[in-house]
């Protein structure tokens, strides 16, 4: 059994931070923290990876009905104590508290007053007993919640859950301005730091309630009043203005977003307007549409990881794979034609076809093989098959690619049977048609299909004459 | 950035002491990092201070850059900046409180008058956008819908050579990486078979500048990044064609030999441009067979030809390196620099311009048609300027229809098309006198932060550190121009 070896003032230093401790919980609103304490607060983050292993450590240990180094217990106790108390600090600079920190709190806390009863327990001889093996489970169990808590303060509640499941819902056809829009925006961009639980500048930002309220600089939202109303003014501040939300390195709103809180604030911030009660002269609606057919780019943060290894072993001289931007999954492809042309340069592709926006095969004979590996790349965006052989039997194969913004397929065999593939091509922005076999009759069908495309099917012929013709210059200067 | 340069490109150079270097602080960083509050240490530096290099930034709006560089310096007061004032006072004198001190050239500092010229050609609005053009430019004109005027660039430099210089190397002074190089040190090549910086020169019958390859240097940079000069003719690139007798198998083994012992070179000393030198050599090789059919302008159709102009048959003119442009485009290069000398009209500008004008007018408006029909221009930026603008007053002698203006860096005009540049806008403005900028200043810094942006780079992230300093295109300026973007 352990000796009672060890000199008394650790115990006294022990019994005095608990004291400590208990005083600053049960006094918590009257204390005023001088910074060089809040300070301290600080160094919560790196100390308390100290209790999480020496409890656990020494939990487990006793568990095994092993003898628990008296040392060990020591420094562990004292650490858990250390901790909770700057991590005690560290909440005071958060008012009010939210739920999760307070929960983190109680059982940070607890975990300190366990260990120090076992603490206690053990400088009195009593080890083995049955209550020492309860503290033991339950400092486990404790540790663990206690971090997983705290792990949800830093790095956002769902940084467990499986990923992805809630941000990316689509937004509904006719969406409530505020809570589909509005509270979307937000949600993306800003309440990550002002939510219950992180309220940077005492701001919550996470109903219009709390936004009318606002921070410490008065309400951040003035109903009707845009000029007047403090978030707005923050979203324009030049990029290097220390007040510009969201702060440094965060990624700023789009000219659209700013633009939507902007009017519906405007038009009342109101929390049951509709899309559908917008007039189409009203400019929030455009702006509102805008935005919903913009969620693409969000859409690429669920897409698979593939490895750069991957990405090595399957590009060669002729087929260049890239990233679309750094950190990204989203993959750009551009396939150029190899003296020895075989369809498996591009279907070897098929084990990364779900990363593949962008895909080139300009001026390549691809035939049927290929296309049924394009249409396997369900979230391409862009596709350019202009120079291509196709006919409309391969096109057909095209039918799938909901994603679709871009396509390229002139100087291609298409004809009208095309057109209702086309067709079907909601989300597309601009076609490029220019020399296929498809008519004037196609185009117009296409062109009431989807009023918003933009349909390239040559340049302009009066404009192409005035080129083709003569030049024009002005022989009088000459 | 530069570790991770030394990381990817020259896995030899990782010795004992640079293993251990990175090995601490990776060690300690990591403790840091995850132990401490998350920002406490970032200070300033954004997320993206430790990019990889090949990748842009973030999601580009272009892939490449066509870069119709007109050397030499077009009069903005001809071309795109509508003076009417300069016709009502015509023959007065600069006012000094609008010239302010200006320095002049040695062509002009010795003249005591500073006679007010109107421009010899005439105005009018294009477009919906109501877009001014010169006569000199009606092809252009007719697709000042798809293109972006900026009238109020301005740069420091009053002669051409560092005019130049700092156009396309973001300093004054020889030595740094030209633009192109940047571009492909910070994206990587889109074509392998291709080089991704390629220079194509013409040149006009006005009075010209000189060019020197010093222009598409690289620099500091790997030797990689240089741009190619593909000349017109027979050989688009010298000695690039084997000698005849030599298979291509024969040069395959020729190109495997040199490259070993290279290598064993290269573990010897270390240095980098072995390397680079390795790379050239198979990329040469791989040249063999991809120049010549991208330079064949046989497969393009008469229709084609026509829109650029008859010119464009005429291999070495501006109209066929436009068609050549488009077609290296295409086959990913991701930057085109054309040049086209022959805009420096201190005298007869009215006719010299006219010819030079007739040069690029059609083939220029022609790419960006013929960009457009291909939906290219969606990720090409197409840019077209000189090195500086002209004054609003005469050089020489004052004669409405034979005059001559002289270099003017406070304020003249490019324009852009495609490539995430909104269509149809005119952006700045000059003063009444075409002198100074009185609305939305653009500095070759400015610029090349856009045209960076646009690409998807940072301008403040890229950088290469290079004898104890750190370099950037943009140096220590530059802002993004987020008003001419889509
Ligand atoms: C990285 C964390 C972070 C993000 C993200 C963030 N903010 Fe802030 N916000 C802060 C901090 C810190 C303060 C307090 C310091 C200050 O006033 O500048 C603050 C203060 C504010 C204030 C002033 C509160 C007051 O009354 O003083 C407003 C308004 C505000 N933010 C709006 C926003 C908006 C709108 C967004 C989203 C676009 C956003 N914030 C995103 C950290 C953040």
């Amino acid at each position: 059994m352990a000796q009672k070896n060890s000199s008394p003032w650790v115990d006294y230093v022990i019994f005095g931070l608990t004291v400590f401790l208990v005083f600053c919980l049960i006094f918590e609103s009257f204390i005023d923290l001088p910074s060089l304490v809040a300070w301290l607060g600080r160094w919560h983050p790196l100390i308390l990876h100290f209790p999480i292993v020496l409890l656990l450590m020494a939990a487990a240990i006793g568990l095994f009905n092993r003898i628990v180094p008296k040392l060990l217990l020591t420094i562990a106790t004292l650490s858990a104590l250390v901790t909770a108390i700057t991590g005690f600090f560290l909440g005071t600079e958060t008012v009010p508290k939210g739920d999760l920190i307070l929960w983190h709190q109680w059982m940070g806390a607890g975990v300190a007053f366990l260990a120090v009863l076992w603490y206690w327990l053990s400088t009195n001889h009593l080890q083995q007993t049955y209550l020492v093996k309860g503290i033991q489970v339950i400092l486990i169990l404790l540790v663990g919640f206690t971090g997983h808590f705290g792990g949800m303060i830093t790095h956002g509640e769902d940084f467990l859950a499986m990923p992805r499941s809630k941000k990316l819902e689509k937004i509904p056809e006719n969406p409530l301005i505020y809570e589909h829009i509005v509270h979307r925006v937000l949600d993306n961009s800003c309440i990550g730091c002002h939510n219950p639980n992180k309220s940077k500048g005492e701001l919550l930002m996470t109903s219009i309630g709390e936004l009318i309220k606002g921070g410490e600089s008065g309400p951040a939202l003035v109903v009707g009043d845009p000029v007047n109303s403090e978030l707005i003014r923050r979203l324009h501040l030049p990029m290097e203005d220390e007040e510009h939300m969201p702060p440094d390195g965060k990624k700023p709103l789009s000219d659209n977003e700013i633009q939507i809180l902007e009017r519906w604030i405007a038009l009342g911030a109101s929390d049951t307007l509709k899309l559908s009660d917008l007039d189409n002269s009203e400019p929030l609606a455009g702006m509102v549409k805008k935005m919903m057919e913009e969620g693409t780019s969000n859409s690429w943060a669920k897409l698979p990881k593939v490895a750069d290894s991957t990405l090595q072993n399957l590009a060669s001289d002729y087929v260049t794979i890239q990233r679309i931007s750094s950190n990204s999954q989203a993959l750009s492809i551009s396939v150029f034609l190899p003296p020895d042309y075989d369809p498996k340069n591009i279907t070897d592709l098929k084990r990364i076809s779900n990363n593949i926006i962008e895909l080139d095969l300009s001026g390549i004979p691809i035939g049927e093989k290929e296309m049924e590996f394009v249409a396997m790349c369900k979230n391409l965006e862009w596709l350019e098959v202009d120079r291509t052989p196709l006919t409309d039997t391969e096109f057909d194969k095209l039918k799938g690619l909901a994603q679709l913004r871009v396509l390229k397929a002139y100087e291609t065999g298409i004809t009208d049977k095309s057109v209702a593939v086309l067709k079907d091509f909601k989300g597309l922005k601009s076609l490029y048609l220019w020399e296929t076999q498809i008519s004037e009759v196609g185009f117009t069908e296409l062109k009431e299909a989807l009023p918003n495309l933009i349909l390239d099917h040559g340049i302009d012929p009066e404009l192409k004459r005035e080129f083709i013709e003569k030049d024009t210059i002005v022989d009088s200067i000459q | 950035m530069e570790e991770d340069k030394s990381k990817s490109e020259n896995p030899l150079k990782v010795n004992r002491r640079h293993f251990f270097s990175q090995l601490s602080v990776g060690i300690g960083s990591l403790a840091l990092g995850s132990l401490l509050i998350p920002d406490l240490f970032k200070g300033g530096k954004g997320p993206l201070a430790s990019q990889p290099l090949g990748i842009p930034h973030f999601a580009p709006k272009a892939k490449r850059v066509i870069y119709l560089f007109q050397s030499g310096a077009p009069s903005q007061l001809e071309s795109f900046d509508y003076k009417p004032t300069l016709t009502k006072r015509m023959g007065e004198d600069l006012p000094e409180s609008i010239r302010n001190g200006q320095r002049l050239t040695g062509m002009t500092s010795g003249q005591d008058k500073f006679p007010l010229m109107p421009s010899a050609a005439k105005f009018a609005q294009h477009g919906k956008s109501g877009a001014w053009v010169s006569e000199f430019f009606p092809h252009i004109a007719k697709i000042a819908d798809e293109i972006c005027i900026v009238r109020s660039m301005h740069t420091e430099a009053i002669n051409h050579d560092p005019a130049i210089t700092f156009f396309q190397t973001g300093s004054q002074q020889s030595g740094r990486p030209s633009m192109g190089s940047w571009m492909s040190y910070g994206l990587g090549s889109e074509n392998q078979n291709l080089p991704s910086f390629v220079v194509l020169t013409s040149r006009g019958k006005g009075n010209s500048q000189g060019l020197y390859s010093k222009l598409w240097s690289s620099g500091f940079l790997d030797s990689k990044h240089q741009g190619v000069l593909l000349r017109s003719g027979k050989d688009p690139v010298l000695y690039l064609n084997d000698p005849d007798g030599l298979s291509r198998s024969d040069k395959r083994h020729l190109l495997d030999h040199v490259s070993s012992l290279n290598k064993i070179h290269h573990v010897e000393t270390g240095d980098d441009e072995i390397e680079s030198r390795i790379a050239q050599y198979e990329m040469a090789y791989r040249m063999q067979m991809s120049v010549p059919d991208v330079m064949d302008i046989k497969k393009e159709p008469e229709s084609i030809i026509k829109l650029y102009g008859e010119d464009s048959q005429v291999p070495g003119t501006y109209a066929a390196n436009c068609l050549q442009a488009r077609r290296l485009a295409e086959s990913g290069v991701r930057f085109i620099q054309l040049y086209h000398q022959g805009w420096d009209q201190h005298g007869n500008l009215p006719n010299e311009m006219a010819g030079q004008a007739k040069d690029v007018d059609q083939a220029s408006a022609a790419l960006i048609l013929d960009l457009k029909q291909r939906g290219m221009l969606e990720d090409t930026l197409v840019i077209w300027g000189g090195e500086f603008g002209r004054t609003n007053y005469c050089q020489g002698n004052f004669d409405p229809k034979n005059y001559g203006r002289d270099h003017h860096p406070r304020a003249f005009s490019i324009w852009m098309a495609g490539g995430g540049i909104k269509p149809g806008i005119t952006y700045g403005e000059t003063d009444e006198f075409g002198y100074n900028i009185v609305k939305n200043p653009v500095h070759i810094n400015d610029f090349h932060a856009t045209i960076m942006n646009n690409l998807g780079l940072d301008h403040e992230q890229l950088i290469y550190k290079y004898q104890g300093r750190r370099f950037r295109l943009t140096d220590v300026a530059g802002n993004v121009v987020n008003d001419i973007l889509t």
